[in-house]
């Protein structure tokens, strides 16, 4: 395949997979809250306290952490960006590129919204990283491995969905806390007015709505990779099955979110403190427990 | 090197796309007034801050550690058991010293 057919792709796979969260949210009824509320693209906004450098800053580095994390995404065995030696690591930390953009964007904003909604993403970030950090490690002592491609390679007999299945339950949880979906809609909450979206219009609220957007589907690709074999699958051609566990797992986590009602900052830290962190943690002594007793890839 | 020219190369098209976007003059202006945020705000997290500081570190050092567990075997396991069992002391302890409420 060609480098132009292969960006051709991964485009076509960004576009279907905002349009499967555009439609999930409607059906839901989630579209009006957090990051998928409408968004004022046709009108550019004036804030007249702005940070002349900061504010421009936000949606280019939070850009910049989604189309970071695509690097190292395979849709196939040869059909990724570059297969880096340290790969899902490199994923960790380019995508709180994101967190960045948001907590520059609502600190050089300067509304006291936005200045909120910067607290509370970083708030988030605080939450989630740890356990979700923990569910990847998992993966990695039984792949033996941080390169994207090994990871699933070393998935083609089983699943780590079937022999780490707290792993994905917490991949899970911490997914939809670092895509800002529901329940953990607080940073975007409209109690605050959307935050940093209540006061971005035109060419960056543009540049929001895709990097949101496209960091769910990039969380949700990361968790088909560590937990379901990423692009391998009978019959059909690889990017295909990718493609389609990434959808499947995006739905799934939508529709799961959407049955908890909306947790607040201090609820999440306390779930994310008290116990996913713990969870996390016996998730790791249970893996490798199974690696000793020989369970797993060989 | 050259495995992060592709990185490199995403980095310029970040930064082109979003001052593309920023340059983007569409549509009327929406003013918005609202007082500047400078003000003594009550930081709810720092307990947690500290504590995510020390896990965050902990968790970098597990990624080499989860890559060559595998191949050492038994005593990679009680060397982690050994380090996971003083970090749960540590969270243990911010627990009970109430560090785990929200202000």
């Amino acid at each position: 395949m060609g480098v132009a057919e292969e960006i051709g792709f991964v485009l076509l796979a960004l576009l279907g997979g905002a349009l499967l969260t555009a439609g999930l949210e409607r059906l839901l009824g989630t579209a009006e809250r957090g990051p998928a509320r409408p968004l004022a693209v046709a009108r550019a906004t004036a804030l007249p306290n702005a940070d002349r450098w900061l504010l421009p800053a936000g949606p280019i580095s939070g850009l910049a952490g989604v189309l970071f994390g695509t690097v190292v995404i395979p849709f196939g065995p040869t059909l990724i960006g570059r297969d880096l030696g340290i790969g899902v690591f490199y994923f960790i930390v380019v995508i709180d590129f994101v967190v960045l953009g948001v907590a520059l964007n609502g600190w050089g904003a300067s509304t006291s919204d936005a200045v909120e909604s910067c607290y509370r993403i970083v708030a988030q970030l605080v939450s989630y990283i740890v356990p979700l950090g923990l569910a990847y490690v998992g993966a990695i002592m039984m792949a033996r491995s941080l390169v994207t491609t090994t990871i699933v390679d070393a998935q083609s007999g089983l699943w780590f969905i079937v022999l780490q299945p707290l792993g994905f339950a917490l991949y899970l949880v911490t997914g939809l806390m670092q895509s800002y979906r529901a329940p953990f809609l607080e940073a975007f909450s409209d109690r605050i007015g959307g935050g940093v979206l209540g006061v971005v219009g035109g060419g960056p609220a543009l540049v929001w709505r895709v990097t949101l957007s496209g960091l769910l589907f990039l969380v949700a690709a990361m968790g088909a990779i560590l937990f379901l074999g990423g692009w391998s699958g009978p019959f059909l051609p690889p990017p295909v099955w990718m493609a389609l566990k990434t959808y499947g797992l995006m739905a799934l986590m939508l529709s799961l979110g959407h049955l908890v009602r909306p947790l607040s900052t201090a609820e999440m830290l306390a779930l994310s403190w008290k116990i996913l962190t713990p969870a996390g943690l016996v998730n790791v002594l249970i893996v490798g427990i199974l690696i000793l007793l020989h369970i797993g890839p060989a | 090197m050259s495995d992060y020219a592709p990185v490199a190369l995403v980095a310029v098209l970040a930064v082109g796309l979003g001052l593309l976007a920023l340059a983007l003059r569409a549509g009327p202006v929406r003013r918005i007034e609202a007082p500047s945020a400078w003000a003594q705000f009550r930081f709810g997290y720092p307990i947690y801050a500290l504590i995510f500081l020390a896990f965050d570190m902990e968790m970098i050092f597990m990624y080499p550690w989860a890559v060559v567990f595998a191949a050492i075997g038994l005593t990679a396991f009680i060397d982690m058991l050994v380090f996971i069992a003083i970090l749960s002391a540590g969270i243990a302890y911010a627990w009970g010293m109430g560090g785990l409420e929200w202000e």
